[in-house]
């Protein structure tokens, strides 16, 4: 007998770019109209199907960092990096950076981790790191 | 269409008043304000509207509908009441919506007050709270913060400016000069660029907090409240006031993309710039007749960007203005006569009321020695919230200009 254990796994997680349905447009953050061509959003699916998510991945150029002593509550480290960066595609994204020696610049990619530790639901998103 | 005058100020000082319930704060800032005007026994026959600004007392107070209770606490039933939450900028857009209550007819005689008790929680949570303005999903949930944008929009303009952190220090040297004199001011110790920047301890006292912006590049967390009576100056009820009215001359507000990785140029502070715009439109004046100004400087880099946005200096040029000693109290374009968000100290709600607080008082000619405008005529007041997606410019006139 096969057993097929795969949905056990760990579970990938991704950060998503939204298409518009009407002209392709791609948004990150996902937007409720779009201002290219208008068309609509229904996150909830009631109305009509939600926005096709394109997984938002890859190459990255970082346009900005800083590293940050002072963090928010629920942050239990001396210190966290954070950056913008540019992806090849145009889009841009704000998330945390894991490289030794941030540059303006510089050549990242983009991963997917624990940005936030919570009890029983941790954040997920970006952490830029080296290529 | 109806104008506006400022008839009565109210301040508390700004500090730690944690200890302290923040309607009583809110309370004797507004009475403050109805004294000034001369009214204090006859608040309940002249104020028909009540705003209050106010960030977070829902999360951080525990406390609800602070209008209401303003208004209770010290006696102007049965005044309509309304709170107004718009991020930090909520102070500026009260007295933009009080304005547009008597614009329209619909009264004469309007109360606006700001507060926020932000140290009633613990840093951490304050950092925490500040920054659920932010995009929940895109900024917020990274641990992004404030001081995390404004840190990563210096390093961009230091880099393509050339701005240096000397530069920034010696804004925060002007800005703590100012406020040293200013007694309604959190922190009224001068600092010196030696202290904080030229001397061998200087990193020990100024600190890097967010990369490159360190402690003296950014305001301090404050608790505090400011109100300003508002009236028709065609209103039967201006006979009842005795100070010299001060004129709200123009009012813009403008709005820009919540997630700063949107904008095609971070550095861009368009809501800035069309918030100024609008006002000196409404005013019909432009940058060069104001002739002094109050900049919403949480952080120092901001005094300059928002220098620029509002068409003081050219984009990048601001800091030679600063060297030079043109925004001093004695320059050319004094800014931040208060000692700005940077000394006189930042509680949200209170802050775009404290900066038009600020105005007036200068154009009344009441500022304290030393940091005393000469002659003004006109001041401009920028109130900034989010980290510039929604900005209110106020300009305020002397009536005999």
């Amino acid at each position: 007998m096969n057993f097929n254990f795969s949905k056990y796994g760990p579970k990938k997680h991704e950060v998503f770019a939204y298409k518009c349905p009407g002209c392709g447009k791609l948004y990150y953050p996902a937007v409720m109209v779009c201002d290219q061509c208008h068309t609509r959003r229904d996150p909830s699916n009631y109305f009509f199907k939600d926005w096709e998510k394109i997984p938002l991945e890859g190459d990255c150029t970082l346009l900005t960092w800083t590293r940050v002593y002072a963090l928010p509550e629920g942050y239990m480290k001396k210190y966290q990096d954070f950056g913008i960066v540019e992806f090849a595609n145009g889009l841009r994204a704000s998330g945390q950076l894991d490289v030794a020696t941030p540059e303006i610049g510089m050549k990242l990619k983009s991963s997917v981790g624990v940005v936030k530790e919570r009890v029983g639901k941790d954040n997920y998103g970006f952490i830029f790191v080296s290529p | 269409m109806r104008n506006v005058a400022i008839v009565g100020i109210g301040h508390t000082g700004f500090g730690n008043l944690s200890s302290m319930d923040l309607v009583d704060v809110l309370g004797f800032a507004s009475c403050s304000a109805l004294e000034d005007a001369g009214i204090l026994d006859q608040r309940r026959d002249l104020v028909e509207q009540v705003f209050v600004a106010n960030m977070g007392a829902g999360r951080v107070n525990s406390a609800s509908a602070v209008a209401s209770a303003l208004v209770s606490r010290i006696g102007l039933e049965p005044a309509m009441a309304e709170t107004i939450e718009n991020g930090p900028a909520s102070g500026a857009s009260a007295v933009k919506l009080g304005m547009m209550a008597i614009k329209s007819g619909m009264v004469d005689c309007v109360l606006v007050t700001g507060g926020e008790l932000m140290r009633a929680v613990s840093g951490w949570e304050g950092t925490d709270f500040v920054a659920t303005m932010l995009h929940t999903e895109a900024e917020y949930a990274y641990g992004l913060t404030l001081p995390s944008f404004a840190a990563m929009f210096t390093r961009l303009y230091m880099q393509r400016y050339g701005l240096t952190e000397r530069e920034l220090a010696m804004v925060a040297v002007k800005d703590h000069e100012n406020g040293s004199k200013n007694p309604y001011a959190h922190v009224k110790v001068p600092c010196t660029l030696e202290a904080i920047h030229d001397g061998e301890n200087a990193n020990v006292v100024n600190n890097i907090v967010a990369d490159p912006l360190r402690l003296y590049g950014m305001c301090p967390v404050s608790d505090g409240a400011a109100s300003l009576l508002l009236c028709a100056t065609d209103s039967p009820k201006m006979k009842f006031f005795k100070k010299q009215p001060i004129r709200i001359s123009g009012v813009g507000s403008a709005t820009d993309t919540q997630c700063v990785h949107l904008r095609k140029d971070p550095l861009v502070l368009d809501a800035v710039r069309l918030a100024a715009e609008r006002a000196y439109a409404m005013a019909g004046l432009g940058p060069k007749d104001i002739s002094f100004a109050e900049l919403h400087d949480a952080f120092v880099i901001l005094e300059l960007a928002i220098s620029e946005e509002v068409g003081f200096f050219e984009r990048g040029k601001s800091r030679e203005a600063v060297v030079k000693g043109e925004t001093r109290i004695d320059g050319r374009l004094p800014i931040n006569t208060s000692g700005g968000l940077k000394a006189k100290g930042h509680p949200l709600g209170a802050t775009g009321v404290s900066q038009i607080f600020e105005l007036v008082k200068q154009l009344r000619g009441e500022a304290e020695e030393g940091r005393r405008v000469a002659n003004p005529k006109h001041g401009l007041a920028v109130n900034f919230g989010g980290f510039g997606n929604n900005v209110v410019a106020t300009i305020c006139s002397r009536e005999d200009v």
